[in-house]
């Protein structure tokens, strides 16, 4: 872990110019601005490209290479089982651990 | 607070009631994976209250814990969080007759599951101060459940060995955000290019294979959309 200052200029960053901002933005500025549509529509795609990049690599690599015969995954595949039998909020989380724990 | 307001407030609250406990488990699941990712308890609820956002925290975890740059880290929660700037160009009219200090409130405490469950409504509701109330009311307590939550999941986590990888708990909560957007055909073809694009550029240096994985993921979903439209249109 970095020093405790940096960690705490990282939440302040991230919470200033990445979380308040976008959700601030067009609510403050009110109707005189808007976004070219092109961009709107782009957009829609980076939650969904940011958070694959994030997890994605998570998942597959081990000490750096790819290797899919890992626990992780297992508990990966099995959390996304339970999101497609149940709508209980807390199924992918057990289901996903027992799998990570069992296949460990 | 006018009459119309807390007439609003209580409409708003009681229509936002189910989504207010959905965000349980997630706090929960925030609190652990920051506690897992070696946070104090106060460092935690420090980052929960700044940053008041579980994909951002959440998806900021990894790489402050491999200590990449901090421009890399912020840029990454800011393109997790750009859904937003369409939200709240949404949610520019129907709000607009709020003082500035109640915009930016607004903005502090927009969250996906209010703005989904209130937008209808506030579309067709004719009196501000009635508008303001129906979102900010949930708002607001939902911002209180999420933040006692969290509490709730930071505490617990102390209690709970190390060896049982707690931190995994952030990337199940990633995948479970992913699961529904994987239906559409576009969005599924961005998250495949970002994911393969992170894994086949981890070599970069400063992590700079994640940001590039995600102009990636957008560029492929947006193509996709374009031919996808110009197919259904032949």
């Amino acid at each position: 872990m970095s020093d405790e200052w940096t960690l705490w200029l990282t939440f302040i960053l991230i919470g200033l110019l990445a979380t308040t901002l976008p959700r601030a933005s067009f609510i403050v500025l009110g109707e005189r601005a808007s976004l070219p549509e092109v961009l709107l529509k782009a957009l829609r795609y980076a939650p969904a490209a940011a958070l694959a990049a994030i997890v994605v690599p998570d998942l597959v690599l081990v000490g750096g290479a790819v290797d899919v015969f890992n626990p992780k995954l297992g508990g990966a595949i099995a959390a996304v089982l339970a999101t497609q039998v149940s709508r209980n909020p807390w199924l992918p989380f057990a289901a996903g651990m027992a799998a990570l724990w069992v296949l460990r | 607070m006018s009459p119309s307001f807390r007439a609003g407030a209580r409409e708003g609250f009681r229509l936002c009631l189910p989504v207010s406990v959905g965000i349980i488990p997630w706090a929960l699941v925030t609190g652990l994976a920051m506690v897992g990712a070696g946070f104090t308890v106060v460092q935690a609820m420090g980052m929960s209250l700044i940053v008041f956002g579980a994909t951002a925290q959440l998806g900021t975890l990894p790489l402050i814990v491999a200590g990449a740059p901090l421009w890399l880290i912020v840029a990454t929660a800011l393109v997790v969080n750009l859904r937003f700037v369409i939200f709240s160009a949404a949610l520019a009219r129907p709000l607009s007759g709020g003082t500035l200090a109640q915009r930016w409130l607004c903005g502090y405490a927009l969250t996906d599951g209010v703005f989904a469950t209130t937008l209808e409504h506030l579309r067709s509701e004719p009196d501000p101060q009635r508008r303001l109330g129906f979102y900010l009311a949930p708002s607001l307590w939902c911002a209180l459940i999420w933040q006692t939550s969290t509490l709730v999941g930071v505490l617990a986590a102390g209690s709970i060995p190390r060896n049982w990888s707690l931190e995994f708990m952030a990337s199940i909560a990633l995948l479970v955000l992913l699961v529904p957007m994987s239906k559409v055909r576009p969005m599924l073809l961005a998250m495949i290019a970002g994911g393969a694009l992170a894994v086949l550029l981890r070599g970069m240096p400063l992590r700079l294979g994640v940001m590039v994985a995600i102009l990636g993921g957008i560029a492929a979903g947006f193509a996709a959309e374009h031919w996808q439209a110009r197919g259904a249109s032949r």
